[in-house]
């Protein structure tokens, strides 16, 4: 029953995500850099797809060509081989392209110090094409949306490293992008400004836009996106909705606890279906049905708790950097 | 165009005023150094020698070497201080095209230092008493030779582009500037004359001294040498400085440092 559930939800995911228009598609892109012995591959046809108001954690150990990718997609790196396009237009050859691009890339600063909030966004916005006038509206609603209005007069230096990190999202929206690049963007921030962060990813990709997220905090991805892709080695080794990953990767496993003792009669029934029994916990392999069944056996015990192994991203990332059999050339 | 310039001005003048301290340190650092040079060069002569025109000659040369060594490193420092400081990436970003958004700081930057020097002039007259001629004619020379200053720029700041570290050809540079602006080109004759109208900038600072120092009206003809000089430099700059641009994307070096 539950894998059926499960399968419908996934199926129900993927055909959202197929009415949805595409915002950014990538086929193929290759990356090398240096000569002779030198040479490097850092991306090997890498393939990526983003619809509207979805998210996608794309995830790899360092050095595996996340940011190399993103690059790309920014029309920062140009590929070797492969095509990019945003909004049908690709960012390599038509500038135009980039109107449709917000990035907030890692390592950098991304916003001018000595300029105040305001005049980061107002600046950015003239150079990403929105009217001055409209660049200073748009960027007082950004602020109060990020909860920064009373910092717009600040110089950025001034600001909390979480604010500034808040600050770098809002001046990447400034033009009402419909691609947002975000490279570790929880990066080096406490608790409380990260999930500030995570809350604002979320409220972007619910107004619409396609949002393309790095990150080595793996709880982070697993909480914000719809797919994973995972790459290693410059390949995606693997690319599925979270949940549906998750799920494939999670054990059918349950434990119950129960209020009371059990009597020897509803131990040996939980013997006969392979369950185990510790005290008040039982242990139990096996299909969603015969849980149900178990269950039955344990009446009129009132029950505590029911819960399936459950795997998360971190066990499914571990799991896929350490088996090579799983890579999937694409 | 216009929306991008205002914004490159108001962002380069609060950048520059943001702290008062340095503003006024930079001023009193350059009028003194000048006033250095103006009290080493009386002390060489003589007090008795009479400078005359020759005095405002030294500081029609000091304003250029200023100014133009200020232009040729702008973009080139720039770049590099901005790939230090992360933000040179998102300028790359932009879907106006990096050449038109490193135009409009370059003009934007001019803006500024014109105003500073300015200011300079009138502090060094007053210290030393030196006349200086300003015909509403000296915006042209100054033009091309701005222009060619501007060129050179974005030749440098395509060396920034794809080399990274370029302090050791700029320091270089300043001699090749020097020779570039003292150069008494006015006086070459025979088959070198040529390179009076193809070398960088040299059309227009021999038009300047003319117009500035010796209160000679400007040659229309040699302006229009200088002029074609400078809009043919500027065109070859924005060139080489696309070209850098392609190559350091196909490099993935971009923003790098």
């Amino acid at each position: 029953m539950q894998l059926v559930n499960d399968l419908v939800s996934t199926q129900n995911l993927d055909n959202t995500a197929g009415q949805r228009a595409i915002v950014l598609s990538a086929q193929g892109l290759v990356k090398g850099y240096g000569r002779g012995k030198r040479r490097f591959e850092a991306v090997q046809g890498v393939s990526l797809t983003l619809h509207q108001g979805s998210v996608l954690a794309f995830l790899g150990p360092n050095g595996a060509g996340k940011t190399t990718t993103i690059k790309m997609i920014a029309g920062l790196v140009r590929p070797d081989a492969g095509w990019v396009e945003i909004a049908g237009q690709n960012p390599h050859r038509q500038v135009a392209a980039l109107r449709q691009v917000g990035a907030v890339l890692e390592g950098n600063r991304n916003l001018y110090w000595r300029l105040t909030a305001e005049e980061n966004l107002e600046y950015f916005g003239v150079l990403r094409r929105v009217p001055r006038r409209l660049a200073q509206r748009r960027g007082a609603e950004l602020l109060a949306q990020f909860g920064l209005a009373d910092k717009r007069q600040t110089p950025v230096q001034k600001l909390s490293r979480g604010m500034q990190q808040k600050l770098a999202i809002a001046v990447s929206l400034i033009h009402d992008p419909q691609l947002l690049l975000l490279d570790e963007p929880t990066l080096g921030l406490d608790v409380e400004a990260s999930q500030t962060v995570k809350a604002l990813v979320k409220e972007i990709a619910a107004e619409g836009r396609a949002v393309l997220l790095t990150t080595h905090q793996l709880d982070v991805a697993e909480e914000l996106s719809d797919r994973v892709a995972i790459i290693r080695q410059g390949r995606i080794i693997t690319e599925e909705p979270t949940q549906a990953l998750i799920r494939q990767f999670s054990g059918s496993t349950y434990r119950l606890e129960v209020d009371g003792l059990l009597t020897p009669a509803q131990q040996q029934a939980i013997a006969a279906f392979g369950g185990t029994v510790n005290g008040s916990i039982v242990h139990f392999s096996g299909s969603p049905t015969s849980l149900y069944d178990l269950l039955n056996v344990l009446r009129p015990l009132p029950l505590v708790s029911v819960a399936r192994d459950r795997a998360d991203l971190t066990q499914v990332f571990l799991k896929l950097m350490q088996d090579p059999a799983d890579i999937r050339h694409d | 165009m216009i929306d991008l310039l205002i914004a490159e001005l108001k962002r380069t003048w609060i950048q520059f005023i943001r702290y008062p301290a340095e503003v006024i340190a930079g001023l009193v650092i350059i009028t003194s150094v000048f006033y250095g040079l103006f009290l080493s060069a009386q002390y060489m002569a003589g007090p008795n020698f009479a400078f005359g025109d020759r005095l405002d000659a030294v500081v029609v040369g000091y304003v250029l070497w200023t100014l133009t060594l200020y232009i040729i490193n702008d973009i080139a420092i720039g770049l590099q201080s901005e790939s230090q400081t992360g933000t040179l990436e998102q300028v790359f970003l932009s879907p106006l095209g990096a050449p038109r958004v490193f135009f409009a700081r370059a003009i934007a930057s001019l803006a500024l230092r014109l105003s500073l020097i300015v200011i300079i002039i009138a502090i060094l007259t007053g210290i030393t008493g030196s006349q200086l001629a300003f015909p509403p004619v000296l915006a042209l020379p100054m033009l091309s030779l701005v222009m060619a200053g501007y060129g050179l720029a974005f030749i440098m700041g395509a060396c920034a582009l794809i080399f990274k570290r370029v302090q050791q050809i700029l320091g270089v540079f300043q001699f090749v500037l020097l020779f570039l602006l003292a150069a008494p080109v006015e006086e070459w004759n025979g088959p070198i004359e040529i390179l009076r109208y193809l070398l960088p900038m040299l059309p227009s600072t021999g038009l300047l001294r003319d117009v500035m120092a010796r209160g000679i009206d400007l040659n229309w003809g040699d302006f229009g040498w200088a002029f074609l000089n400078g809009v043919a430099y500027l065109a070859v700059g924005l060139l080489v400085f696309a070209w850098a641009e392609r190559t350091a994307k196909h490099n993935g070096s971009l923003g790098g440092y």
